[in-house]
């Protein structure tokens, strides 16, 4: 039988909270706010879209700077997680102890700056090449906790994070590891930003997730970790767990390398494995975090998929999406949606999907429009879909 | 001890061709599988070399296996270490924009510049709908894709998974590594490896080669660690190994006292395939598998690492 994994620590940075704090965060999204804005990372002026939610960088400064700003939003996210959870860095069995990081983007921000640089003949930007790997956050932070168990870096487009803390869950209910931070972390950047600008999958002004008019995403960044530890490691440092993952399942479209399939087919089976790897029913879910990226394929894929895995539970089951808010932050997104289940099961609250004012009659499930909601969580679900056909889904408890 | 893997079928590529005919060759293949493919639907266009031997790989792994392409099944993930091999698509693209600004960004080429378009290119082209990631790992991703699969296939969440590396290395990537002193591994061209694996005794196709076990390590004793998780899940004492294989590693000497250390004293041999980063580890998997140490099919371990991502061990032994 495997052993329960709990979640004991909770980080979040986003632009809402640059300095990490979870109730602003929290806050923020239960009042309707959104944090998309005019670019300022770098000069979007000859962009036809120009708006992004972007974490105030003069917040990411470090003392160690100039550092890559992923890396920043890691290290703090990944050091409020590591608080709230009571954990410090050498503390425990280290090779019992591990993490997994999801991102896309890596540490592209400083590749850019490098190749800008050498573009213009500029010396001394080498060091910059140092945060670019991919594998360079995981390191870093695994280097800071001094864990020495399992370290990896997962790269699943936009469901990344939600991958990180599927892997990580695995890890500690299959006995392997005691305690495993996972999550995910991206910041905008001038090379993703010009891609989705020519596949014409920006807004130009705000992201309006399940809405008859939306007109697309807008890039987000942010970093999430949460603290996984197995049960019996948690009761015996006397942790207070905030939750638990309860289950996970990725599947593939195996369709398009950009586009949803149209039906939701690796969606729905994401959604129908996850059910089956937590033993809940459909009708055991209380809310439902969506992918809700504001693209007109996606919003209606993931309204079909929900409905082929749901069944008649899906028109009555709450169901929001923080990019309206929070806009889409790529590796970070399945982590902050994590994040957000777990307030949302604390509080017995959830957010509403922001700028949702003209529902699509092809999307026409309770996506929570206008103002949050009280509602008892008991079991949420994250879902998470992306580039290539990715497509993951995390089942979060209470502790009843 | 923890169940063997079985090594249903094996695919590598490598991109360096001695000669022009073996140049030929492998574009003659790639058509061959490209125009099988596509006979369902709409010709396939692959735009970069890695895709090229990824495909290749995935190819000759599934039809050695006898599975059926297009499979149509979420049993078949993927799982595919990939770093460095993208790093000189994201750096042309990127000099795209800087010259030539939004009219410089091609919607072509920005999804290769995802780690996981190569993974989702295979998903796609042989149908494959069950669990596919992609791990970033410098050296060690391959490997660390191999250890991801042994996980999901032990834990009952896959039947079947391809897994292994692929790389390109190119001009940009060695420039860069260079730079920051990593271009110990570097060596221009490509290549992949993928492993179509199954577990023992499951319903799974028939396949002799083995798995035995999977262990890594970060921090000083990244080494060392990897090797002892290796066998002790593979239930293989030091005494009973072989011999030893390296793939990409940071430090050689690091991997001799790590070995000696274990109390394995049999001799350490590099990997004719250790310059290819990410598919590094498990082209030296396969030649492990492929090649009798001593004239007997004995345990043979794989050692990889990367100065950043850590170790990774595995013990391998050939079917009979």
């Amino acid at each position: 039988m495997r052993e329960r994994v709990l979640v004991t620590g909770l980080g979040v940075v986003s632009p809402f909270n640059p300095d990490g704090g979870r109730e602003r965060f929290w806050e923020s999204l239960c009042a309707g706010e959104t944090a998309v804005g005019a670019i300022r990372s770098f000069d979007a002026s000859a962009y036809p879209c120009r708006v992004a939610a972007e974490v105030d960088r003069g917040w990411l400064q470090s003392a160690r700077a100039p550092a890559d700003p992923a890396l920043c939003m890691a290290e703090r996210a990944f050091e409020r997680a590591l608080e709230h959870a009571g954990i410090a860095p050498g503390s425990g069995a280290p090779r019992r102890a591990g993490i997994i990081v999801g991102t896309v983007l890596g540490g592209t921000a400083s590749g850019e700056r490098y190749l800008r640089a050498r573009a213009h003949d500029a010396p001394g930007v080498t060091e910059a090449l140092t945060q670019y790997p991919l594998r360079a956050t995981a390191a870093a932070l695994a280097e800071k906790a001094g864990f020495t168990g399992p370290v990896l870096t997962v790269s699943t487009a936009c469901a990344s994070g939600t991958d990180a803390i599927g892997l990580a869950y695995r890890r500690i209910a299959s006995g392997s590891a005691d305690v495993m931070v996972a999550g995910g972390v991206d910041a905008v950047c001038e090379l993703s930003f010009s891609g989705f600008c020519a596949l014409r999958a920006l807004t130009p002004d705000r992201v309006r997730p399940f809405s008859r008019n939306r007109t697309g995403l807008a890039l987000g960044e942010g970093a999430a970790f949460l603290v996984l530890e197995r049960e019996g490691a948690a009761k015996k440092r006397a942790a207070t767990p905030l939750g638990l993952i309860a289950g996970y399942a990725a599947r593939a479209d195996a369709f398009h390398l950009t586009a949803p399939h149209r039906d939701g087919r690796g969606l729905a089976a994401a959604v129908t494995g996850v059910l089956q790897d937590g033993a809940v029913g459909a009708d055991e879910i209380d809310y439902v975090s969506a992918h809700g990226t504001g693209t007109p394929y996606n919003d209606r894929m993931e309204t079909l998929a929900l409905k082929t895995a749901f069944g008649a539970r899906a028109q009555r089951v709450p169901i929001s999406s923080v990019k309206g808010a929070l806009g889409h932050a790529f590796g970070a997104a399945g982590a902050i949606e994590a994040a957000v289940c777990l307030l949302a099961i604390r509080d017995g609250i959830v957010p509403p999907t922001a700028n949702l004012e003209e529902p699509d009659p092809e999307c026409d499930l309770d996506f929570v429009p206008g103002r949050a909601r009280s509602v008892r969580v008991r079991t949420a679900l994250s879902v998470s879909a992306g580039f290539g056909g990715q497509n993951a889904a995390l089942l979060i408890g209470g502790l009843v | 001890m923890s169940s063997p893997v079985r090594i249903v079928g094996l695919g590598s590529v490598r991109a360096r061709d001695a000669t022009p005919a073996d140049a030929e060759d492998r574009a003659g293949r790639l058509r061959g599988v490209l125009t099988a493919l596509s006979a369902e639907g709409a010709p396939i266009r692959l735009l970069h070399g890695i895709e090229e031997v990824a495909v290749l790989a995935a190819h000759e792994a599934l039809s050695r296996s006898g599975i059926p392409m297009p499979y149509r099944g979420d049993d078949l993930g993927v799982v595919l270490g990939v770093e460095e091999g993208i790093d000189g698509i994201k750096a042309r693209y990127y000099q795209g924009v800087l010259a030539d600004g939004p009219l410089g960004a091609s919607p072509l080429t920005f999804p290769l510049t995802t780690p996981n378009t190569i993974a989702a290119r295979i998903s796609i082209l042989f149908d494959l709908r069950g669990e596919t990631l992609t791990v970033g790992g410098g050296n060690v991703a391959g490997a660390q894709a191999l250890g991801l699969a042994v996980r999901a296939l032990r834990d009952g969440y896959s039947a079947l998974t391809l897994a292994g590396g692929v790389t390109c290395v190119e001009q940009e990537f060695l420039e860069a590594a260079s730079l920051v002193g990593r271009s110990e591994s570097g060596q221009p061209g490509g290549g992949a490896c993928l492993f179509l694996l199954g577990l023992q005794g499951s319903a799974s196709p028939a396949g002799g080669d083995r798995l035995l076990g999977y262990g890594e390590g970060f921090g000083p004793s990244d080494l060392q660690d990897a090797i002892w998780a290796c066998l002790e899940d593979a239930g293989v004492p030091a005494r009973a190994v072989g011999a030893v294989r390296t793939a990409a590693v940071c430090d050689w000497r690091s991997v001799v006292r790590a070995v000696r250390g274990a109390g394995i004293g049999v001799d350490i041999v590099r990997s004719p395939s250790s310059g290819l980063c990410s598919a590094s580890f498990p082209l030296a998997v396969a030649e492990a598998a492929g090649q009798p140490a001593g004239g007997t099919r004995i345990p043979v371990l794989v050692v990889g690492s990367d100065c950043l991502a850590g170790a990774a061990a595995a013990v391998v032994q050939g079917g009979q």
